[in-house]
Parts: structure tokens; C-alpha cells; sequence
């Protein structure tokens, strides 16, 4: 059962949602490769908007197989995903804000994010909570070594938030894998985040007038967020219907609440990268993706969801609550 | 407390120099700076050269008190082979091993990838291109020898001898160094060209011995061609007499 869990890719569409979002994501980028050909084709739109639009629909291209791939593969490749992704963004952040610098901060962040998903792939529940307090001792506790006092709360504090965005919460997405059940629950996280900023692009294109923090991000509106937030939220709560029918989450107000959170938290998480980028004085976060930025500027939206999906849903449902725990360190 | 005073001091942000550079571009650029991968291959690489030069070539430092403790400075010497950089370096403190940077021949260790990245994440050295070298690059690496502070490993043969005989220092060293306080450490290297000349394939089992001279200092040099000329002919008479040559008649 746990083999089946962790490595069993013959399950991948044993669930409807997981078959729906998976063809659904497919055909949308066909479409769109296709619509762009064709505009192309037509001259109805022209350099530089139309390589620019090539170049992010090929960068979806490739991103989207190798975020759902893992996930429909199996529970192990789940984690090993998330951990790579974790120290893509983590590298990302620390070379931005200087924290690189601090090697012993820096190691002890890595070590904690190594840990958090270890404990995840464990199934050890107790280990992955105690991992929050432990790391962040152990970033103030390191950081007295260097003995230089000037800037210590700088780096403590970078290292903290640092722990908390990529090792905690994206550890909740590695924890989430096991659940039995787990393939549609991240897919729904995953697609519900990232089209709430499509939405929220869309909307905030045609309708968009008033800015909403011109200070912090100049091109985000009003229009564009509540647009986001209505149409993520039906949808999220449709696709959580079907994961979960029958539990006490599956009442209409629930489900719809569990929308309004992805697409908030999705919003501020977005916002939140803004925040930094405007703080440290930079505009994107790495060149690993092109037309999109770094790896960060892309996942920035599911860093303070994560967390917040996970014990929404962990209050009603809960995780693999039926599965076998502490599988590698157990008795 | 008025109306627009800051409560605190401000965080102050750096980003790392080569903040979106791509990877290769990266491996090149006078800016890199190394994160946790690097800084573990550079403890690493230089943990088992320092084994080794003791082990294979009884490496002896002669002088070992006028090596600083703290950058900035540039370790100038006599140059015979490719052992030279790692004879200089190794003995230098630990805590510095991500900002003390060789500079070696772009044309030789820069151009293609997998070497370059042996040069960025072994060695941790930045490339001076030989042939049509940019005074922007000398500027570079002079603001960042102070701004960071950081170390350069030189040789201002600017090549290694093929004859054994020490060649004229080239001026870049003073465009680095020129109306600065930045120490240059004037180093001889003896037996390097006997354990592994420029045409050996493997280096031979040589005894190597370092001398580390008194760090000299040029505040006083003007920083144009002239001065330049002036710091590098100054650097070169006190290796010639660390390695007991004759003075150069000119």
C-alpha cells in the first residue's frame, strides 16, 4: 500500500479530477499554441507582443508537465519535486537578498527544508511540526557563531522567513502526498492558484482602473483581484465537491470558502513577492524561466496558500489519516 | 521623534553582484560571487590541495607572517606553472576562500564551459582576457578589491616561462593598486618550473618553496600609464630579490 502510494504511477488517473485537470491543462495549452499560430498566421498581431507570447505559452509548455507530472507519477517523485522546487526558490531568495552571504544561516535553512520534506515523505506528523521551532532555534543559535553582532536581526529574521515560505509551506504540499488521495487535491491547489493569476490578469486587463497598492505592485487593480476571486472560487469549490463528496467539508458555504481562500492567499502571496522584489529594489527574481522571471516569480502565489489549504482542508478531512505513518523511521 | 524620522536603521539589501546572469555567464563574470555549492567545492578543492603540495612537493613557506589575515590584498609571484596558483593560495586563511579569487587567462580557462566551471567552482577565479582585454574589467576588479573587500592571486608575467627565466611585469598590477592602500604581497616561487615546466604533461615530485615578502603599499602613485609602469616595476625589483635575482638593467 505504501508502494502503491509513493511510486505507483498505474493510479495516476484512478481519479476523475486528476483525468479532468490533467486532459483539461493539456488541451488548453494545444488551444492556445494553436489561437497564437493562427493570429501569427493571420498578421493580427506582431513583434514584439507576439514572440512575447510565444516565448511564455512554450515556458507553460514546459512548466506545466513538470508540476503535474510528479504529482500524477506518485507520491515520492511528489516530494522530490516540491524539494528541488523549494531549493530552486530558496537559492533564488537568498542571492536577492544577500542572505547567500551568510553561509552557516544559509546551510541551516537548507538542512531544515531537507528535513521538512524528509519528515513529509516519513509520514511523521510530529517531526514535520516540530520542525518549524527546531530550525528557527537553530538559525538563532548559528548565528551567533560569526560573533559580529551588526546585522544579526537581518539575518536571523531573513533566515526565518526563509524557512517558514520554503521549507514549512511548500512542505505542505510534499505533506498533503499522503493522503491516499492526494493526486487531485494538489492539482486542484496547483491549478486553482495559477489560473486565479490568469483570472486575475484577464480581468484586471478589461475592467481594471483603480490600483490597489500602486506603492508595492503598479500594474495589479481592484477589477483584476475581485475578478480572480469570482472566478476562482466557483471553480475551486466545484472541483472540491468532487474530491471530497460526502465529508463534512462538502456543505456549499465550505467548499465555497475553501475558493475564497486559494484565490486570497494566491493574491497575497503574489503580492507579498512584489513586496520584496520593491523592498530589496529588483524586478524579477532569477532568469530561469523565460518570459516569466524566476522560478519564484512563478510560484510566488502558492508559498502562503499551501499552508492555509492544508489545515483548512486537515480541519474537515484531514491527510492519510488511514495511511501507515512513520514509514522509514517507525518501529 | 519627528514626523518622517525612521524608528530604525534601514535593512540594507545586496543582492548578490551577479544577480541574473545566466549560468555560463555567470561562470565569467568578474562579479560572480559564490553561494553554499560553491563555497563547499571550494573547501573541498582546496582542503585536498593542501594535502597534496605537502605530500607530493614538501611545500615550504618562508615568510609565512607577511600573509594577511584579512582581504584586501594581491598575492604577486614569479610564474613557471600551473601549480604557482595553488602554491600561493592554499596557504592563505580558510575564511577567505570565496573572496580570494585567481586571476587567470580567460583564453585558457574561460572559453569553454566545463572548464570554466572548474575554474568558478575549484578554483574560484575570475578571467582577465589577454588579447583584447577591456580597461573596464581592470576597473572592475580594482573597485571590487575595496568595495567587497576581496583577494587576487597575479602573476604579471602575464604567461607562464617556458625558459625559466622570469619575464617583465606587465603594468596591469598597478592599475589595480595605483593611489590605493591595498597591500601587494610580492611572493618567489622556487621549483615550480623544475616540478612541472609549461611543457611537462604531469607535475613531478619537486620540493616547492615559497617565499612571502613584506606587503608594499603605492598611495603614492599616481593611477595612469606612468604610475602603472612605476608600481609594476617596484613589485618586480622586490620578487627579483626574494628569489635572489640580479636587478634588471634597463
Amino acid at each position: 500500500m505504501i508502494r502503491e502510494r509513493l511510486l505507483g504511477w498505474s493510479h495516476a488517473f484512478d481519479h476523475p479530477v486528476s483525468r479532468w485537470i490533467s486532459i483539461g491543462v493539456a488541451a488548453a495549452l494545444v488551444v492556445a499554441l494553436l489561437v497564437i499560430a493562427l493570429l501569427s498566421a493571420t498578421g493580427r498581431i506582431r513583434d514584439p507582443f507576439r514572440k512575447e507570447l510565444w516565448k511564455r505559452t512554450l515556458a507553460w509548455g514546459v512548466m506545466a508537465p513538470l508540476l503535474i507530472g510528479p504529482v500524477l507519477l506518485g507520491a515520492a517523485w511528489t516530494i522530490l519535486s516540491i524539494t528541488i522546487l523549494s531549493l530552486a526558490c530558496y537559492r533564488e531568495f537568498a542571492r536577492a537578498s544577500g542572505l547567500f552571504r551568510e553561509k552557516l544561516v544559509s546551510a541551516v535553512v537548507v538542512l531544515g527544508v531537507l528535513a521538512v520534506q524528509f519528515a513529509a515523505l516519513d509520514h511523521w506528523y510530529g517531526f514535520f511540526v516540530a520542525l518549524f521551532p527546531l530550525t528557527v532555534i537553530l538559525i538563532a543559535a548559528t548565528s551567533i557563531l560569526p560573533d559580529s553582532p551588526k546585522g544579526y536581526l537581518q539575518r536571523v529574521a531573513l533566515g526565518v522567513l526563509a524557512f517558514m515560505l520554503f521549507g514549512s509551506s511548500l512542505g505542505h504540499v510534499s505533506y498533503m502526498a499522503n493522503d491516499w488521495n492526494y493526486r487531485p487535491i494538489i492539482l486542484m491547489l496547483l491549478l486553482g492558484v495559477q489560473l486565479n493569476d490568469v483570472f486575475a490578469f484577464i480581468s484586471g486587463k478589461t475592467f481594471g482602473r483603480r490600483k490597489i497598492v500602486p506603492h508595492t505592485s503598479p500594474n495589479k487593480t481592484v477589477a483584476g483581484h475581485l475578478g480572480a476571486l469570482l472566478l476562482t472560487t466557483p471553480l475551486v469549490a466545484t472541483i472540491a465537491h468532487f474530491i471530497f463528496p460526502g465529508t463534512p467539508l462538502d456543505r456549499p458555504l465550505w467548499l465555497i470558502l475553501l475558493g475564497v481562500i486559494v484565490s486570497l492567499s494566491g493574491q497575497l502571496g503574489d503580492l507579498m513577492l512584489s513586496s520584496i522584489k520593491r523592498d530589496i529594489g529588483i524586478k524579477d527574481m532569477g532568469v530561469l524561466i523565460p518570459g516569466h522571471g524566476g522560478v519564484l516569480d512563478r510560484i510566488n502565489s502558492v508559498l502562503l496558500a499551501a499552508p492555509a489549504v492544508f489545515h483548512y482542508i486537515g480541519f474537515f478531512v484531514g491527510f492519510g489519516l488511514d495511511q501507515p505513518t512513520r514509514i522509514f523511521t517507525g518501529p | 521623534m519627528t514626523d518622517g524620522e525612521r524608528p530604525m536603521d534601514e535593512w540594507k539589501f545586496q543582492p548578490a553582484r551577479d544577480l541574473g546572469l545566466p549560468f555560463s555567464d555567470r561562470l565569467k563574470s568578474l562579479r560572480r560571487e559564490s553561494g553554499l555549492i560553491g563555497t563547499l567545492f571550494h573547501i573541498l578543492w582546496w582542503s585536498l590541495v593542501r594535502c597534496y603540495l605537502r605530500l607530493y612537493h614538501r611545500l615550504k613557506v618562508e615568510g609565512r607572517e607577511n600573509l594577511p589575515q584579512e582581504a584586501p590584498f594581491i598575492l604577486v609571484s614569479n610564474h613557471s606553472s600551473h601549480l604557482d596558483v595553488l602554491a600561493l593560495a592554499a596557504p592563505c586563511p580558510a575564511k577567505l576562500r570565496d573572496r580570494l579569487f585567481p586571476i587567470a587567462a580567460g583564453d585558457t580557462f574561460f572559453e569553454k564551459v566545463p572548464i570554466a566551471a572548474f575554474a568558478a567552482y575549484a578554483l574560484n577565479a575570475l578571467p582577465l582576457w589577454r588579447k583584447h582585454c577591456d580597461p573596464k574589467d581592470l576597473e572592475e576588479l580594482r573597485q571590487r578589491l575595496s568595495d567587497e573587500p576581496c583577494a587576487y592571486v597575479l602573476f604579471p608575467e602575464g604567461t607562464r616561462t617556458r625558459s625559466g627565466d622570469m619575464a617583465r611585469f606587465k603594468r596591469g598590477i598597478g592599475a589595480l593598486v595605483a593611489s590605493t592602500l591595498v597591500p601587494v604581497i610580492p611572493c618567489f616561487l622556487q621549483g615550480a618550473f623544475e616540478a612541472f615546466p609549461a611543457a611537462a604533461r604531469f607535475p613531478r615530485p619537486r620540493r616547492l618553496t615559497l617565499k612571502v615578502g613584506p606587503p608594499l603599499r603605492f598611495p603614492a602613485s599616481a593611477n595612469d600609464k606612468d604610475g602603472w609602469t612605476e608600481v609594476a616595476a617596484r613589485v618586480e625589483a622586490e620578487v627579483r630579490r626574494l628569489g635572489g635575482l640580479p636587478p634588471v638593467q634597463s
